[in-house]
């Protein structure tokens, strides 16, 4: 909670200072700086962002906090890469590493980051961080919130995306424009889903068709400018943007790439099979149809059943990408729209960058041009962009410090927060674009451009990032510094809704790591299904051991939210989420202590201290402890556990571990 | 009597406030505390709050009619319509938009009977035996309209003020504003119809982009409506109560560095504990009189169900609760207010179902004093076509339609507003859904511009276009 009002209070303040200012002088529209890395002569600094960040903390009369013992740094690291706790074997071996290197720990650190790296795990931890970002979500909401066919294989994309290291240039072309550049590469087609993942208004009867396809333009217009030029370019959808420069007429300049863009779906089957399939769906829908109607209203419970019987017998949906194309003969033509209103048409636009970063006069595009988002993408993918670089290493960064350079990652406007650091943030974001001379072994300048890899590892190998979450002087960072925005030591940070789940799987030893394929529906109350539209859409997935999977190989169903992500801020997928809030409440705590799956995971966490420690009890403290903070008890921690347990079940005092601070924050 | 309320808001506020601040010893200094309540925020976020101006409700309780209650047969008699039934509408009217029916519908008049009650006047129809005795406490609202056509908008629009899902519901924005009186339950409820879904789904009631600890709290049917109220299987309440004081023994003795959120989080399991002890009492319909039950219609169908559903909105009230939602109608358009099929059936089965528990919740409220300090709501996501959609029902329609409001300082006994003859539009005094909004803020001492959030470069609030209040009935 208190890390969110902080920075909801920064946004605030920034938002006065900065509203005086005119959009054209405003720093992120700008072209990046290229400046000079501070000349310090400290043994703290490591790599260039040290410099930037000790000479903004000696500005203010900080000083760094003390390195984080290598406990605290290896679970650091392994929650920041991996999401996932570390197992008690490489806490250990790790400290051990460690102790002995003496000064050649930063060879055993960068040993341990490549690593991680490396792992399969650092896509699925990083790429929750991009499907937030994008709005992911596999069913379309609104009153029939069907899933959409294969929609997890866009899921599977992305983490397979950040474990390939896929450059961000590509990564961007993939999703704004996959179908236009590979028609027939699969990665490009179900990267190009992009465009499908937001909510979609589907009804019956007067389908309003032009009123329709403008909020679908809406939606996907708006989904562009948050996720990749970090702008809120919606608000110039009724009027011209009052704090960012960006007229009305830019804003459908914008939406007019997307004029023939339509949904398409590739079904991955031959024409037989895809007949077969059909007959056989309709026949089995339409015997259920009839069926409904006979029961509706009333109490017919065996009819009810041959119903769900049916329903098991149809077949499962075909393989297939939900992607886009170009329809060129659908074409919508993109008009100015009155207060956002389409009964209420202006002047005809063509597809055109924003103003703010072309002449003024500068000709549209014409609006039949061929592979419009392709247009789109190079735009975006200009090395000299002032946004796309810059918003994606503050991505980067808030994913490590929990807080951005630029604190509001969505809005780099006028409206938006002023940067922490702002020449750090222009030199990470050179060092995206034009990476310096690689060391030994690295490729050329052409592989290495916007890998994210390489800014990962300059971050986390940073003396900042090495940081105790205890700073040198606390009072005096309190004082000076109280929303720690200038790193005078590491943010403690509690668990994302997913890490604490996957980490309760992992300490209760039950962590399935299977990775990729079709999503997983766990079994949810009764209650809740209920409310579902269609309660049929909710079928759990029959293999049990699928249910301990990571948490980003769920289901995730606009109208049925898992309660135990929503009690930990998850967020709603509805529109792009560029942070995650925070907050402290007592549902957790009932979450926690009183739900199913904290409580059979509790089960399965004493068992496994009883498997691996038999009935010494100290044994079994120690364990815990390892297990679910990364380190032993202190003397006091294993008086009171040992305390608890000369009375109590070993499964309650499991439980009291999944609720400790110790478990559920990151230091 | 209004200030009344008012002061005891504001003392009960004012300790609780002094209480946090000398908990939480060093915070201070943060200049926009008004606009986010930031010192108590930090320790509590659902700790009471003085609200930005004088309130007259601390309260609200929405009956939420699903599906669109008709208000030809309701609120709104329209004699022309009868005159002119089963002839096309007159072009004099003007267009409309339907999600079903087509332009050559023909009208459909409404075999209701319409009689005037109590002092005001008012007419209500025959479908509302019992909420015509109240209609004195009521301000009806004829000129509702709003945006959508179809449930799904329609309903976002109603809760949350946007006709896409993924805003926060007023019931999360208003527990944002003036944080909980209760310290043993949530503070925003949800009771859903138990027998089923509506068309937007679980979306529409929740925080959207406020903080999770806005967020509802759904009641599940049965004796324990809160989820993980329930100890697990075979774990007691004083095995729970030494698991508590094993966290809180464990989270001492850490060597970590305190601050206010570890605290927070502590005081938070607290909390939990008391919801453990003290909410199932609330919950306990048993207690209350036989005397009470049958003013409900408790234990007697076709009331039993919302009736219960009723009386524990005022018992949550009575504790504190800030925002409770009693949804009617659930499941299949026709187990809803949705009346495509047949207005008569649909409608004298629901009405059947919620007229005498509706009435009951306002005289319960109003005897113990409540009504005064609580705002109840009445009303669906839109009203009924004037023309019929298959010869004997009603497709939606949300150019004009009725709601009512009582209690919490608004004024009984009026009518606002008015649709065209056969109505169709609201063409005089129109309130749009978000004067709604606004005016349920303004009784609670919240404004529209001040109850802000900044999300993605805008300072959000309920209304998306400017509300204004509805003067003649604050």
């Amino acid at each position: 909670m208190m890390i969110l009002r902080i920075s909801v209070v920064a946004i605030g303040l920034v938002m006065v200072l900065t509203q005086a200012l005119s959009a054209g002088e405003h720093w992120s529209l700008k072209p990046r700086t290229r400046p000079a890395v501070p000349g310090i002569d400290s043994k703290w600094v490591r790599n260039p962002i040290d410099a930037f960040v000790l000479a903004r903390m000696r500005k203010a009369r900080l000083a760094p906090a003390a390195e984080a013992d290598p406990a605290t740094l290896i679970r650091r690291l392994t929650f920041d890469l991996h999401g996932l706790p570390p197992a008690p074997a490489e806490v250990t071996e790790f400290a051990a590493a460690w102790t002995q290197a003496g000064a050649k720990r930063d060879a055993v650190l960068e040993r341990w980051v490549d690593r991680l790296l490396a792992s399969p795990r650092y896509g699925e931890r990083w790429g929750r961080h991009w499907l937030d970002v994008v709005r992911y979500a596999e069913s379309e909401g609104f009153e029939y919130d069907r899933f959409r066919p294969g929609a997890w294989r866009y899921r599977d994309y992305v983490i397979k995306a950040f474990n390939d290291d896929k450059p961000f240039g590509r990564f961007l072309l993939e999703q704004l424009a996959g179908d236009e550049s590979a028609r027939n590469d699969h990665d490009s087609l179900i990267a190009a889903g992009f465009h499908r993942l937001g909510p979609v208004r589907r009804n019956a009867g007067n389908k309003l068709v032009a009123f329709s396809r403008n909020e679908i333009l809406t939606e996907r217009t708006d989904a562009i400018g948050s996720v990749f030029l970090g702008l809120t370019v919606g608000c110039a959808r009724c009027h011209d943007h009052r704090f960012d420069e960006i007229p009305q007429k830019d804003y459908y300049r914008l939406q007019a790439y997307l004029a023939s863009t339509r949904e398409y779906d590739v079904v991955l089957a031959d024409a037989q099979t895809q007949a077969d399939w059909k007959e056989r769906t309709t026949r089995i829908q339409t015997r259920i149809q009839q069926l409904q109607k006979q029961v509706q209203g009333k109490q017919d419970k065996a009819t009810e059943r041959t119903i769900a019987e049916l329903r098991q017998t149809l077949p499962p949906a075909l393989p297939t990408i939900s992607t886009v194309k170009n329809h060129t003969k659908e074409r919508t033509p993109i008009h100015v729209l009155k207060r956002g209103d389409v009964a209420r048409k202006g002047a005809v636009v063509g597809p055109r960058p924003l103003s703010l970063f072309v002449p003024k006069d500068a000709p549209e595009l014409p609006a039949h041009v061929i592979n419009p988002r392709t247009q789109l993408a190079k735009w975006l993918n200009d090395p000299a962009h002032p946004l796309v670089p810059r918003v994606l290493v503050n991505r980067i960064w808030q994913g490590h410090f929990g807080t951005g350079i630029v604190a509001t990652p969505n809005d780099f406007g006028v409206n938006g927060a002023a940067p922490s650091h702002p020449e750090l943030l222009d030199w990470l974001a050179n060092e995206f674009v034009h990476p310096s001379p690689p060391g030994r072994g690295a490729g050329g300048e052409g592989e290495r451009a916007r890998t994210m890899k390489r800014i990962h590892r300059l971050i986390v190998l940073s003396s900042t990032y090495r940081q105790a979450s205890v700073a040198a002087d606390e009072p005096a960072r309190k004082r000076i510094d109280p929303q720690d925005r200038l790193l005078s030591r590491f943010p403690r940070r509690r668990l994302s809704a997913e890490e604490l789940r996957d980490a309760m799987l992992a300490v209760a030893g039950k962590l399935n790591l299977k990775t990729g394929g079709p999503s997983v529906m766990v079994p949810v109350e009764a209650d809740l299904v209920k409310l579902l539209y269609d309660p049929g859409q909710w079928v759990v997935t029959p293999d049990e051991k699928e249910h301990d999977r990571r948490s980003v190989y769920l289901a995730v169903k606009r109208n049925l939210q898992l309660p135990f992500a929503q009690v930990f801020d998850q967020p709603n997928a509805a529109i792009s989420c560029p942070r995650r809030e925070s907050s402290t409440h007592a549902l957790q705590a009932l979450e926690l202590l009183n739900g199913k799956l904290s409580n059979k995971l509790a089960d399965a966490f004493a068992a496994r201290l009883k498997r691996e420690c038999g009935d010494d009890r100290t044994k079994q403290v120690e364990r815990a402890f390892l297990l679910a903070a990364g380190r032993g008890p202190t003397m006091r921690e294993r008086e009171v556990a040992l305390e608890f347990l000369r009375t109590q079940p070993l499964r309650e005092f499991a439980v009291g571990m999944f609720n400790l601070n110790a478990f559920l924050y990151v230091n | 009597m209004n200030s009344r309320v008012d002061e005891s808001l504001r003392a009960h506020a004012q300790s609780r406030r002094s209480f946090l601040q000398s908990a939480a010893c060093g915070i201070g200094g943060l200049a926009l505390a008004s606009m986010l309540h930031d010192d108590i925020a930090r320790t509590n976020p659902l700790a009471p709050r003085l609200p930005q101006r004088p309130a007259k409700a601390n309260a609200v309780i929405f009956l939420f009619m699903a599906g669109g209650p008709s208000h030809l047969e309701t609120f709104d008699p329209k004699p022309l319509l009868n005159r002119l039934h089963g002839q096309p509408r007159p072009a004099e009217f003007g267009q409309a938009n339907y999600q079903f029916i087509q332009p050559d519908a023909r009208l459909l008049g409404s075999a209701r009977r319409f009689r005037k009650h109590g002092q005001s006047g008012i007419d209500v129809s025959d479908l509302f035996p019992h909420t015509a005795r109240c209609v004195d406490d009521l301000a009806v609202i004829r000129s509702c309209h709003g945006d959508s056509v179809v449930h799904s908008a329609a309903q976002y629009e109603m809760f949350t003020g946007r006709v896409q899902p993924g805003y926060p519901s007023m019931g999360s924005w208003i527990l944002y504003g003036l944080g909980s009186e209760s310290q043993s339950l949530p503070g925003y409820v949800v009771m859903p119809d138990p027998h089923g879904a509506l068309e937007a789904g679980q979306p529409m009631y929740t925080n959207g982009f406020l903080p999770a600890v806005y967020q509802p709290t759904m009641f599940q049917g049965g004796d324990r409506p809160v989820r993980n109220l329930n100890l697990p299987a075979g774990v007691s309440l004083a095995q729970r109560r030494r698991t508590i004081d094993l966290i809180r023994n464990l989270n001492a003795a850490s060597p970590d560095r305190r601050d206010e959120e570890l605290d927070a989080r502590i005081e938070s399991y607290d909390l939990a504990f008391r919801m453990q002890t003290e909410a199932p009492e609330i919950f306990d319909l048993s207690r209350e009189t036989r005397a009470t039950l049958d003013l409900y219609g408790i234990g007697r169908e076709p009331t039993h169900d919302y009736a219960r559903r009723c009386l524990l909105a005022r018992k949550l009230v009575e504790n504190g609760v800030r925002f409770v939602t009693v949804v009617a109608g659930g499941g299949p358009g026709n187990m809803q207010w949705d009346a495509h099929a047949d207005i008569e059936e649909n409608h004298l089965r629901l009405a059947g179902q919620t007229d005498q528990p509706v009435a009951a919740l306002l005289t319960d409220l109003k005897r113990r004093g409540l009504l005064e300090s609580t705002l109840v709501l009445w009303g669906g996501e839109f009203g009924r076509s004037p023309e019929a959609q298959g010869g004997r029902g009603r497709d939606h329609h949300n150019l004009g339609f009725s709601m009512w409001l009582a209690g919490g300082g608004i004024k009984g006994g009026t009518i606002v507003g008015a649709t065209d003859a056969i109505g169709l539009r609201a063409i005089e005094d129109r309130c749009h859904l978000r004067d709604i909004h606004t005016t349920i803020l303004h009784q609670l001492g919240l404004d529209q511009d001040e109850l802000s959030y900044p999300h993605l470069g805008r300072r959000e609030r309920l209304t998306l276009v400017h509300g204004r209040v509805i003067g003649q009935i604050v």
